[in-house]
């Protein structure tokens, strides 16, 4: 108020186009016959690109079977904690109508299993997969530490609960012959989990790099055994583990169990046949009145099977044209009662 | 040492532990008989010792119990900055909300996130908040240290002298000891004087904007004093009141060593911030010092406001907070249920870190923290800082607004208030003071009326319409501006108030780039307002453009006059050249204006210039003439009217229009080489000094040389009024010389002086409304009346026309009687306060009985005023009618503009002011707050019965004509008061206006009357409020925020107006010439009344909008967001796990989507500046709160709802049944929910800039940039959880981009399809300005234009005629209720009602135009006669045309014509 001589001379305000507020503005303006057609050609747009994505849903194929109730035996013995070493098998037949072509992927499908718990995703150490401290269990409470305390290798809820059915593929040739669909187990991971975020400890051999920890408390053998086939597909690095570990979005989720791998017989993905699944069975679902399947799939480039997308895009596109028809009526319904030609539909 | 300490000590203490008996306070002056101990009693009283050599062991004790005067107004210091403002923000319940959400996410089991997450947004909040207090207070902090190390002069004990000190050194007890235009440290009592009478003037502007000057006496007893003050002689004690906020209220009294005490009051005591004035020093001692002192008690600290929206806000919280509940909740529930559908504990249920499982219901408990934790977004914190970010950045623009800027005072609008922009919206009732706020408080003399002809002073009214044109296109005269403000300025000692006067100095050289859409007038002339220390007198009001007709007249006259002296005095009392002298004589003594030079310090002249004052410079002075002679020559000379400055150049022809001065001027220089008498030549140096002060360039310079810098005459009046009236005379060259109770001295146009001795002044009163001077003529030695007042009072006491003798005379007077009522009604219909001017000769013999009446009468104890009045109304009686005046309290640019701009927008203004009541109506009826159609209701009762009863009768009255013409409105008219008045739409509506004063307020308030007051004003145009104080002010605004329940402004500028505008929502004060008072206490600080209209309706309305649909938007934004996590609880088993990273999920609200709502806050124009001026209409959207009500805010939210199952759905049901994982279903989702949530914020914005587009896209990108470079740069941050390369996995799928492109368009599909629809087809005003607001230039205007015709239905662009007026002048005579049209048969007042609707409709058209502005809203008066009858049939004849259509639904106008009240 009281101006002094160090003051600036003048507080006239600059006269800037950001300062005045006159930048140079555009208001979006879009005629009727501009959003008329940009509705319309939504709708074109999300038609078909529906009918492209039901197509190519239609063309892929999926099996499902549903093995809870078949192996319904199985299931009661591993309903009790105690029979845990006992084997028991289960072996499921099917037939399968259609060839199925290209890669053919074997997943395990489980209803009800709370993967996404807000405890159960964070039961898990990401230093220990990593490799770089095998001991570091800190994360992992209350599956961090055996009994005696050493430090459970993996440690976590995550991977005590590993799904440890076996799931064999076998294929009637004819009615003796039956041959073992010969199956890859590599490959069914991301490549950033392979190779960046899960580590074995380093060492000469694995099992020593695991010493001092033990084995968690649902595992039947330590995690430097779980491929007693393929060494490289041991400790913190194996496929199967490692799918697990990416813990599943929602309560019924399919994991990659298996693919095809394209030979002999199968060059072209899976002959139309008689085909059975041998399930060792240890993992025990009807406690938590969950269900197992198992799934075989071919894929397209839009996912799977799943026909929802598709549906959603062709639903968007009737309801776009429904909107612009309508609008569209309005719009030729008052222009001739009071609008002159000029007057502009806004945004 | 230390003895002599304890001992004093004890003295005090003593005297403190007694206490007096009494209060001292209630007897004083108090001089007690009694020698016997006094005492003191510490707890009621304030006990000073003087800091000199006698006293200095008890002022060191006592003193340093009072606060010092360093004043301190910062809220922290270093230390306690930290501890406090964290103290102060967890007082807000977001902060605690906070807190709270980060101690319970300490808790284990409920630990969501991770805790040191968690805290960060409090933190940010926390900082932000921090960093913008402590700006704040240390800006406060800044300013303080320049008022604590102002300079002063304090008597130093050691040195036996006054040493110059800092403010804050001073101490209670000092003595101080300051110069002119010094202004005062502290509250000090006057103890000395350099006056002889012991006299101090003081302006007291700084404390109540009052700039006429206050005088204070030494306390009694010292004012008989040698010429130096010596504060070693002083040995007396001071007692007086303890400190408090009464600035008027001030006792105490002053012991002396031999126990006699001397009373002193408040006219002793100089308060903190005032200046003095015409005082060369003045000595006083220190009483209360810094936030002791009454200015700083009565300055309390801004209040906190709380702005409309942020009150709605609050309430929507707590639906949130509902909402948030209930959510929980349906979370807690949810998982107990969920956990109870397993007869054992599943393989994921993770028991605790110990291997136990809570129990069911426990779990749920926490699961319910834990999802407040989870949803806490649900509630907007973030909100609250980015609103306080948003208004930073409207206060900006404000702050930058070109339009808003003034350059005469260089002052841009201030924002005290930072949070309440948004109000400025929503406004639905103005209050405003009237003088400084609407008018600039400058009495111009306008034209006069002198024995019923007529002087239109075109000339004057001319430059009076365009004084800052003339001002720029005169080089010389802006450049004489500012040259003398140096030479005016170069003996004062530098204070602040000569800086401030020597500022536009600077800017008067830099020149102005015109720049484009702003037109920038160069003016200087009025810089001299801001300057000039004198009161009433700025240019504009000294100089008054005579009128030539009246010029010559004048001449006669004055050589009339002059014969006088030689020949006996011709008894010719009508004869027009003797009245003529007589009228301007009346103007120059009829008032009780003293004279001062311009010179510092400011000496009152109380006698004509000595001799002594001559010979200092005779030389000189014959210097000084010579020079104007060869300056007259080189033509460079100059009158001191701006306006004549042209007509300067052609100065050998026989002067145009300010001959006199020319004459004049001639004249001097010729006496002064005959040297024709001492008298007269010293009259011709003061008037060469005054037209040599606007003369060249050169002589200004060599003024301040000449030793006595210009003694121009300054007229201090007490009313502007008055000094107005003398400063007209002055033009004609009868110049007020010197006043002293006795005599008064005037300056003939021939240079000659009279004075006049003073036999009797009667002051002016408001009952008389009249004030006279009776005077010995010096020349004839008769003795004269001159009275001056209301035309009404006056108009009764004229001499009866019926008793002359003379028929001719008896006719003439009528005539002149006759003409003269007309042309005061033609000066009231044009807002002029008219004065009449009549004179009376007495008798020495009848004078010299009432002259022993009135001895009498001053002598009688009791009713002494009454009789008082009653002696005067003797001797003003039979008056003879000599003119009238017309003065113009000039209202400040474009109010009526600014007024019917603000009513259209649906803002109903009131006046309240302090002021008399014809002044306010007459201003009221200038600034078209008033129309002369109007029915205008005026209550003046004190009685409550009578108020009760008048407001019963106008509310019936009301009631009855609007029952019939909108029967439908009674229904919700009156039984919801909040309820937008009626009255203000609609065709021919009889306007109502309402008039009260503040007598009636006291009534109306204690007679519990104010609903049915608030009732009648709801159906009042405008609402005047005359003669109220300030607390009724403030009782007003208050009643009517709290009763009606609506935004309130107020406006003014004097510290009268303090109180109201602190009342009000939203507090304007006018930082004009009245002082900062209002200026601090309000919210926002504009310079002119006129800045209102683009605060309001621009800025307001831009603020609001803006800021409305920013806190939509983010209610919707938030609760959209959240919905997504929520939905997401169904499929994990209601435990609270996240689909989104918590990193991604802070960066969204942090980042992604904070940015677009802050921009949009600040930048957003739903409609451009021009058509929100131009269809003031538009403003009425905030007052509705339309953007953001419940209805708005429910609507978002079910948007929300939707947006949010759409964005969580489509997506489940895409990757449901897949082998998706938890973070790469949480990807899509969280890219989706931005693009939808960009979008609609994309959809919202009207006006796009490239700041818009570059933020939204820029978002958006960095969504993109941030969370791949962050899903791929480290394996295990944020572990256990772990988004490694998920973003990049899903930039692989296609079935993501699917996703992601439909989803947004079915989530907005329905949204855009509404807007498109609303945008098209809506009826709205506002999507109607937008469509308008998308048309070029030159179609909008067409547009615009259609629409207001639109508006009224009878839009008739030729019957544009802007002032004129039907109807003759409401006459406010009887100040009683008063109908102008009541005798009318109502048949044609219906029509003239419909002719002025018209044309108030045309009007607007007009105001469209730039160039038509002002120039054309005055047309003179001339004119007024000539077009009116003609306009008046032209009108008539149109609206029968339309008569017969509006007829019936009229029928209530038929009864409303009988309206008129006479209590």
């Amino acid at each position: 108020m009281k101006r002094t001589p160090q003051d600036c001379p003048s507080r006239l305000p600059e006269n800037t186009a950001v300062k005045q507020q006159q930048l140079p503005a555009c208001r979006l303006q879009l005629s009727a016959t501009g959003i008329l057609s940009g509705f319309f050609a939504t709708g074109v747009f999300c038609l078909g690109m529906g009918v492209i994505l039901i197509l190519s849903a239609k063309s892929s194929m999926e099996i499902e079977i549903n093995y809870t109730k078949i192996c319904a035996s199985c299931a009661k013995l591993r309903e009790n904690a105690r029979n845990f070493d006992k084997e028991c098998t289960c072996s499921i037949p099917f037939h399968l109508t259609q060839t199925m072509r290209g890669n053919v992927y074997m997943y395990y499908k489980l209803y009800g299993f709370y993967q996404n718990l807000h405890g159960y995703l964070l039961s898990r150490s990401n230093s220990q997969l990593l490799g770089t401290d095998v001991k570091d269990v800190e994360t992992c409470a209350p599956f961090s530490k055996s009994h005696d305390g050493t430090p459970i290798a993996p440690c976590g809820a995550i991977a005590n609960s590993l799904f440890n059915d076996t799931i064999i593929l076998s294929y009637k040739l004819n009615s003796s012959v039956h041959i073992q669909v010969p199956m890859l187990r590599s490959g069914i991971t991301w490549w950033t989990d392979k190779y960046i975020k899960f580590r074995n400890p380093s060492s000469s051999n694995l099992s020593s790099a695991f010493a001092g920890t033990t084995k968690p408390p649902s595992w039947p053998k330590p995690v430097y055994e779980l491929d007693e086939n393929d060494p490289g597909n041991n400790g913190f690095l194996n496929d199967d583990f490692i799918v697990w570990m990416r813990t599943a979005a929602f309560p019924t989720f399919k994991k990659l169990y298996r693919r095809l791998s394209r030979t002999q017989h199968f060059i072209e993905g899976l002959p139309a046949g008689n085909y059975s699944f041998n399930v060792s069975y240890n993992f025990p679902v009807t406690r938590f009145q969950g269900e197992k399947s198992v799934v075989l799939s071919t894929l397209t480039w839009s996912g799977g099977h799943s026909l929802f997308l598709g549906l959603a895009y062709t639903v968007t596109g009737a309801m776009t044209w429904l909107a612009a028809f309508s609008m569209m009526a309005v719009h030729l319904k008052l222009k001739g009662k009071r609008f002159s030609p000029d007057d502009k539909v806004k945004l | 040492m230390a003895l002599s300490v304890d001992s004093s000590w004890h003295r005090w203490q003593w005297r403190v532990r007694d206490g007096l008996p009494q209060s001292p306070s209630e007897a004083t002056p108090l001089l007690s008989p009694e020698k016997g101990r006094q005492t003191y009693n510490l707890t009621q009283q304030r006990v000073v010792f003087p800091n000199n050599s006698v006293f200095h062991q008890d002022w060191e004790n006592v003193s340093r119990r009072y606060s010092s005067n360093r004043i301190c107004t910062t809220k922290y210091t270093l230390f306690t900055f930290l501890p406090q403002n964290l103290f102060e923000q967890f007082h807000r319940w977001a902060n605690l909300y906070f807190l709270f959400l980060v101690i319970l996410n300490w808790v284990p089991s409920m630990e969501v996130f991770h805790r040191e997450i968690t805290m960060l947004p409090l933190a940010i909040v926390l900082f932000i908040i921090m960093v913008k207090d402590g700006v704040e207070d240390l800006k406060r902090h800044r300013f303080d240290g320049k008022i604590n190390r102002s300079k002063i002069q304090i008597y130093e004990r050691k040195e036996q002298s006054y040493v110059q000190k800092c403010w804050k050194d001073v101490r209670v007890g000092d003595f101080i000891q300051m110069q002119c235009n010094e202004i005062i440290p502290a509250d000090i009592l006057l103890l000395f004087s350099s006056d002889p009478s012991g006299i101090c003037h003081l302006e007291t502007a700084n404390l109540d904007g009052e700039t006429n000057l206050k005088q204070r006496r030494v306390v009694k007893g010292f004012s008989q004093q040698e010429i130096q003050f010596e504060p070693e002689r002083f040995h007396n004690t001071i007692v007086c009141e303890k400190p408090n906020n009464h600035l008027n209220k001030f006792k105490g009294y002053m012991e002396h060593p031999d126990q006699t005490r001397t009373g002193f009051g408040s006219e002793s005591l100089l308060l903190r911030g005032c200046t003095i004035r015409n005082t060369e020093v003045a000595v006083g001692i220190v009483i209360y010092a810094g936030h002791e002192t009454k200015a700083m008690l009565n300055n309390s600290g801004p209040r906190y406001k709380r702005s409309k929206i942020e009150r709605r806000m609050n309430i929507n919280i707590f639906f949130c907070i509902g909402l948030l509940f209930l959510m929980c909740l349906i979370g807690a529930i949810g998982h107990g249920l969920w956990n109870g559908t397993f007869r054992e504990h599943p393989p994921f249920d993770v028991p605790d870190a110990d291997g136990s499982f809570v129990p069911l219901a426990l779990g749920g408990f926490y699961m319910f923290l834990t999802m407040i934790i989870l949803l806490q977004v649900l509630i907007p914190v973030s909100l609250y800082v980015s609103i306080e970010l948003v208004k930073l950045g409207q206060v900006w623009f404000l702050h930058n607004d070109l339009d808003l800027y003034d350059e005469e005072t260089d002052l841009a609008i201030q924002c005290r208030a930072l949070n309440i922009t948004e109000d400025l919206g929503q406004i639905q009732y103005i209050f405003s003071d009237k003088t400084g706020t609407l008018t600039e408080n400058k009495m111009v003399f306008r034209r006069c009326t002198i024995m019923g002809s007529e002087y239109s002073h075109q000339e004057n009214a001319k430059r009076l319409e365009t004084p800052k044109e003339l001002d720029s296109d005169n080089e010389e005269w802006t450049q004489y501006r500012c040259l003398t403000v140096p030479a005016r300025w170069a003996h004062g000692p530098a204070t602040m108030r000569s800086q401030r006067g020597a500022q536009p100095l600077r800017r008067c050289h830099s020149a102005r780039v015109p720049i484009q859409g702003h037109s920038r007038q160069r003016s200087m002339g009025r810089c001299e307002s801001s300057l000039s220390p004198v009161a009433f007198s700025s240019s504009i009001e000294k100089d008054v453009t005579p009128d030539k007709n009246l010029l010559s007249k004048v001449q006669d006259a004055a050589l009339w006059l002059e014969t006088l002296s030689d020949t006996t005095p011709a008894k010719s009392s009508v004869s027009t050249t003797s009245s003529i002298a007589d009228f301007f004589l009346a103007l120059t003594i009829c008032n009780s204006v003293m004279v001062s030079t311009t010179t510092e310090p400011r000496q009152r002249v109380t006698e004509p210039p000595s001799t002594k004052a001559l010979g200092l410079s005779l030389e000189k002075i014959q210097q000084l003439f010579q020079r104007l002679k060869l300056s007259s020559l080189s033509q460079s000379f100059s009158s001191t009217a701006p306006s004549d400055a042209d007509l300067g150049e052609s100065l050998p022809n026989i002067p145009v229009s300010d001959s006199d001065e020319r004459d004049d001027t001639s004249v001097c220089s010729g006496d002064y080489s005959t040297d024709g008498g001492y008298r007269s030549s010293t009259w011709d140096q003061g008037d060469i000094l005054r037209s040599g002060s606007a003369t060249s360039l050169e002589e200004v310079l060599e003024a301040p040389a000449l030793g006595l810098a210009s003694p121009e005459l300054c007229y201090e009046a007490e009313s502007p009024d008055e000094a107005a009236l003398v400063h007209a005379a002055h033009a004609y060259s009868f110049t007020l010389v010197s006043r002293t109770p006795e005599q008064v001295t005037v300056r003939l146009p021939q240079g000659t002086c009279l004075t006049f001795d003073v036999l009797c002044t009667l002051g002016f009163d408001s009952i008389r409304k009249r004030m006279s001077v009776v005077v010995r003529h010096p020349l004839t030695r008769e003795i004269v009346v001159y009275t001056k007042g209301a035309d009404s009072v006056i108009m009764d006491l004229l001499e009866d026309p019926a008793c002359m003798t003379d028929t001719d005379v008896e006719k003439k007077v009528r005539k002149i009687r006759a003409r003269t009522q007309k042309h005061l009604d033609l000066y009231a219909r044009d807002g002029l306060r008219t004065l009449c001017i009549a004179k009376k000769v007495v008798s020495e013999e009848d004078f010299r009985r009432w002259a022993s009446i009135r001895c009498e009468a001053e002598a009688s104890l009791d009713n002494r005023d009454e009789l008082l009045m009653k002696v005067a109304e003797h001797l003003e009686n039979q008056l003879t009618l000599l003119g009238a005046t017309g003065i113009e309290d000039r209202l400040q640019e474009g109010v009526p503009d600014t007024i019917a701009a603000l009513r259209e927008a649906g803002i109903q203004l009131w006046v309240l002011t302090g002021d008399k009541q014809e002044t306010a109506v007459n201003i009221a009826y200038s600034c078209r707050l008033l129309d002369q159609t109007d029915t205008v209701y005026s209550i003046n009762t004190e009685s409550q019965e009578t108020c009760e009863s008048i407001l019963n009768c106008a509310l019936e009255e009301v009631k009855q004509f609007h029952e019939v013409r909108k029967p439908d409105h009674k229904l919700f008219g009156f039984r919801l008061p909040s309820q937008t008045p009626p009255p203000t739409s609609g065709a021919a509506v009889p306007d109502i206006g309402l008039v009260i004063d503040g007598k009636t307020l006291n009534a109306i308030f204690q007679g519990k009357l104010e609903e049915k007051f608030l009732e009648l004003t709801q159906y009042c145009r405008s609402v005047l409020c005359c003669r109220s104080t300030p607390l009724q002010k403030s009782m007003v605004v208050k009643l009517v925020r709290d009763k009606l329940s609506v935004m309130t402004l107020s406006i003014g500028d004097g510290a009268n107006d303090v109180s109201m505008i602190q009342a009000a929502d939203i507090g304007i004060g006018i930082s004009g010439q009245e002082g900062m008072q209002a200026v601090m206490s309000s919210d926002f600080a504009i310079s002119h009344f006129r800045h209102l209209k683009k605060l309001l309706l621009v800025h307001g309305h831009w603020c609001y909008s803006r800021l409305a649909r920013m806190v939509v938007y983010y209610f919707y934004k938030n609760v959209c967001y959240v919905n997504l996590l929520f939905w997401y609880q169904f499929f994990c088993g209601f435990s609270g796990s996240t689909m989104i990273d918590y990193w991604q999920m802070i960066f969204f609200n942090l980042f992604f989507t904070s940015l677009p709502p802050l921009v949009f806050g600040i930048l957003d124009k739903d409609i451009s500046a021009e058509t929100l001026l131009a269809l003031p209409e538009l403003y009425k959207r905030g007052q509705n709160s339309e953007c953001y009500n419940m209805f708005t805010f429910w609507i978002s939210m079910m948007d929300a709802f939707y947006q949010s199952l759409i964005c969580f759905f489509i997506p489940y049901l895409t990757y449901k049944d897949s082998d998706i994982d938890v973070f790469t279903f949480g990807t899509p989702i969280n890219t989706i929910s931005l693009a939808t949530i960009l979008l609609h914020q994309a959809m919202e914005m009207k006006t796009w800039t490239i700041i818009h587009g570059l933020v939204l896209i820029g978002s958006f990108l960095l969504y993109f940039v941030v969370s791949l470079v962050y899903n791929a740069a480290c394996v295990t941050c944020n572990s256990p959880t772990n988004p490694y390369w998920v973003m990049e996995g899903q930039l692989a799928d296609p079935t993501f981009y699917l996703v992601c492109f439909l989803t947004p368009v079915v989530a907005l599909l329905p949204r855009y399809f509404i807007l498109s629809l609303q945008g098209t087809y809506g009826k709205s005003l506002i999507s109607k300005a937008q469509k308008i607001d998308r048309l070029p230039m030159d179609k909008r205007d067409l547009k615009i234009q259609s629409w207001r015709s639109r508006q009224r239905p009878a839009p008739v662009p030729g019957e544009a005629q802007p002032t004129h007026h039907p109807e003759p002048p409401v006459s406010e005579q009887g100040f009683r209720a008063s109908t102008p049209k009541s005798s009318r048969p109502s048949k044609r007042k219906y029509k003239e009602n419909w002719v002025v609707h018209g044309e108030r409709c045309s009007r607007d058209h007009m105001r469209d135009d730039p160039c038509s502005g002002d120039s054309s809203a005055k047309l003179s008066s001339g004119e007024h006669l000539l077009l009116g009858p003609g306009r008046t049939m032209a009108s008539g004849v149109y609206s029968s045309g339309q008569t017969d259509a509006y007829r019936p639904s009229n029928r209530g106008s038929h009864r409303r014509s009988q309206s008129s009240l006479t209590i």
